[in-house]
Order: C-alpha cells, then structure tokens, then sequence
C-alpha cells in the first residue's frame, strides 16, 4: 500500500517522413540521434528523420 | 483490599466506580512518566531508523552509479589504476570566494568554476585512449552524477550522526524534514546515468532541441567553447540561433556567446528557450512565458546576460517547459518531447509580436544539448 513499485521506462524513436509526414515510433536503438536520418519511408521510398526520442514507462 | 478481582474487566478498564486497580494504575502513570522524561529519546530513535534507511539508499545509490561508470570506462581502452582516479574524483572540493564583500565576487566564481570545469575536462580525457569528444562529455556528466551522490551521501551522514552524537534531538529534526527533497534529488541523480550513457536527449535538453531544429539547415559557427550559432531569416528579422554544441553533454557558454554576439550584431531583443522546475501540481511539458534570462547552475552566466542586456538596453523574453527536477535530468518524456514543435512556433509568435522587420534577435537554447545535434 505504501510502496510505489517503479515502472520500467523504455527508450523510443519517433521517424517521420519530411513528405507524407507518417510517424514511425520503434524502439531506441544504440547511435539514434535527434534530427538524423532514419530509416527508408515505405511509402515515398525517402530517409525518414529522426524527429523525437523519449522515454515512455510502461503499465 | 481484595485482590482475587484486580483481574476482572470492570475493574480493569475502569468501567466500573472503583478506580483504585494497581494494574489500571500502571498501565496509565508508567507511559506517562516515560513519555514525560524519555520522549524525546524515543522520537529521536525513530526518526534516526527512517533517516538511517534513506543513508543506506543514499550509499547504494553512489557505488551502484560509480560501478557503471566504471563499467562503462572498461568498454574504452583504459590507463591502468582507473578506480583509485576516479575515487580520488570523487573526494575533489570547491572553496567558494569570500562573500563578506561580494563586490566582484562573479567574475571570481566564474574563474573558479572553469578553473574546475576545465582540469576535469583534461583529466577525464587522460582516463582512455583516443576518447571522443561525446565520450569524453558523456563520461565527464556520469563523474559529475557520482561525485554529487557521494557529496549527498557524506552531508546527510555527517548531520546524522553529529545529531545522535550530541543526542540532540532538534538538531535531526531539519534533517528529517529535508530528507524526502534530497533522496527525490538522489533519486534523479541515479536515474540519469542510463540516458548519458546511451547519449538520449534529457529533459533539460528541450531548450537546445528547438533551437537545433530551427537552425538545421544554416551554417553553424563556433563561438566560445562548445557553443554554436547561426544565422537565419524569419519575416525580414534576422535572427542569432545559439545554442551548445550537441550532440555531445554539455550546456556551452551561453553567457560568453551572448555577450560576444551582443557586441557584434546590437539585437533588438534576447529570447531565452529553457526547461523550468515546475511547482507541486502544475502539469509537466506546459510552457510559460516570462520576463529575464532563463538560464539555471549557479548564476555566473545569468550575471553575464543580465548584465550585457542592461547596458544594450535589451528586452529579454523567456520561455520555459516545465517539468520536475527528475525529468530535467533523465531522459526526455515524451509529454516534452511533443511540446517542441509548439515552442518553436510560440518562439515565433515572441518574435512577431516584439519586434519589427529589419530587426535582429538573439534565440538562446538553454540545456544540456545530449543527444540533440543542430
């Protein structure tokens, strides 16, 4: 009752295509940083760039 | 008397109209008395159980966090006797300059501070071989989190145990209020290694992450140590994006940077982009708008602004996202994250409603700029 038992927070990367603007969120990988490119977008076959990097706890 | 009775219920708790029972009596007279002279005693012993455990915590916390550091300057090729450096890291003190004058006294910190700042800097290159420059800051955060926990760690101590020392109840008493804002300090002081480990942007990062954006596609200039600017266009204003030099740990010179651009380009206005502490209750990620340089640590380069604002006569306009003490220093949350975008278009606004075109703005990412490049 008393004890707040801390939930894991996971690291997650946020691509988005600079043309059809879709949102890829995957997990954090080792060498992702702000605003570099990311993976091919599938749909406009165009590097996706990193858009955002965050923390989010898990239930 | 009778005593075969002493034992019944009635007589016992009193419910009956003889209230003569010696057990009764004991009962309520011997806590009294031992409350009256002992009291203070036996707060004093519960007190030091709880502030005890947090000691213990504390203590953890600082070997747990020097063992990753440890562990993460094995992955790199080291110089032999690494633990003794750092343990001797750990034990190293400022001596701040006299204040019973404190005329002058800035320019004496700011001396002391990069005195200290900057032997840290050489030695920790000195731990490896061939270490980066976004290793060398990462590792020079991670020794920073360490000695704070062990100076955290070696203060609670010492008022703890004077205070059982002297038996001296008051004297815990600051302690035992102070506790719970120190272990959530503690708390977020271990929580921030994993994120400078993995070179993940912070909360405190967020300053620095909209003004990277904004300058993506100008070219950057180096001005002071670790801190980059551009210039760039918006609206007929011509607008002086500074920020720390990313993605590596570190908050730059932002008061030098000022100070130099301020010299040379005579801006119209200064707008400073900040992580602000909230308050108990306030939503994290909201942003606030206010009046002043908005740049934290211990005051030297909001000295410098304020000082070079008030001699230009320049407005200084800041905008800060609020977040907790443990957000500011782990990794960013994602309710910060996506306030960015709507900071730098409040950026924006700032700009239109305070300035005219053919003016010149100066836009100062505050924040430690891990992980976040421009």
């Amino acid at each position: 009752m008393f004890f707040k038992k801390e939930k894991p927070v996971i690291a997650f990367t946020v691509e988005t295509c600079s043309s059809c603007k879709k949102e890829i969120k995957r997990k954090f990988r080792e060498g992702d940083c702000l605003f570099a490119s990311g993976e091919q977008c599938d749909a406009c076959k165009i590097p996706t760039n990193i858009e955002k990097i965050f923390g989010q706890t898990i239930e | 008397m009778n005593y075969t009775d002493i034992f019944s219920p009635d007589k016992l708790f009193g419910t009956g109209s003889d209230s003569s029972n010696p057990i009764m009596w004991i009962i309520w007279i011997v806590p009294i008395i031992l409350f009256v002279f002992y009291g203070q005693r036996i707060q004093l012993m519960v007190t030091s159980g709880e502030i005890n455990k947090s000691i213990t915590k504390l203590q953890k916390y600082k070997e747990e966090t020097r063992k990753e550091l440890l562990d993460y300057l094995q992955k790199s090729k080291m110089s032999s006797d690494i633990a003794s450096k750092i343990d001797r890291f750990l034990e190293y003190f400022t001596i701040m300059p006299v204040d019973i004058d404190p005329n002058g006294i800035m320019p004496k910190i700011k001396h002391l501070l990069r005195s200290r700042e900057s032997y840290t800097r050489n030695q920790v290159t000195l731990l490896a071989e061939n270490l980066t420059h976004l290793e060398a800051s990462k590792i020079q955060n991670i020794l920073e989190v360490v000695t704070s926990l062990n100076l955290l760690h070696k203060l609670v101590r010492h008022l703890f145990l004077t205070a059982k020392k002297q038996n001296n109840f008051p004297l815990i008493l600051p302690l035992q209020m102070m506790i719970p804002f120190i272990m959530e300090q503690a708390e977020a002081l271990k929580g921030a290694v994993s994120a400078l480990k993995a070179g993940q942007p912070i909360g405190d990062g967020i300053g620095p992450m909209v003004v990277g954006k904004m300058m993506l596609k100008s070219e950057k200039k180096s001005i002071g140590l670790e801190t980059v600017y551009a210039e760039s266009e918006f609206e007929g204003r011509t607008l002086y994006l500074l920020k720390a030099e990313g993605p590596a740990a570190t908050v730059g010179r932002p008061g030098d940077a000022v100070e130099m651009l301020v010299s040379e380009k005579k801006p119209n206005v200064i707008i400073m982009v900040d992580a602000g502490l909230k308050l108990e209750g306030e939503t994290s990620g909201t942003i606030a708008h206010g009046f002043g340089a908005a740049i934290g640590g211990i005051g030297t380069d909001r000295f410098q602004i304020e000082e070079i604002a008030t001699k230009h006569n320049i407005p200084v306009y800041a905008i800060v996202i609020k977040q907790s003490i443990k957000e500011a220093i782990t990794l960013m949350t994602k309710e910060i994250a996506d306030k960015a975008n709507e900071v730098e278009s409040q950026v924006y606004v700032t700009i239109k409603e305070n300035t005219k075109p053919g003016q010149a703005v100066i836009i100062v990412g505050v924040g430690n700029t891990l992980g976040v490049p421009q």
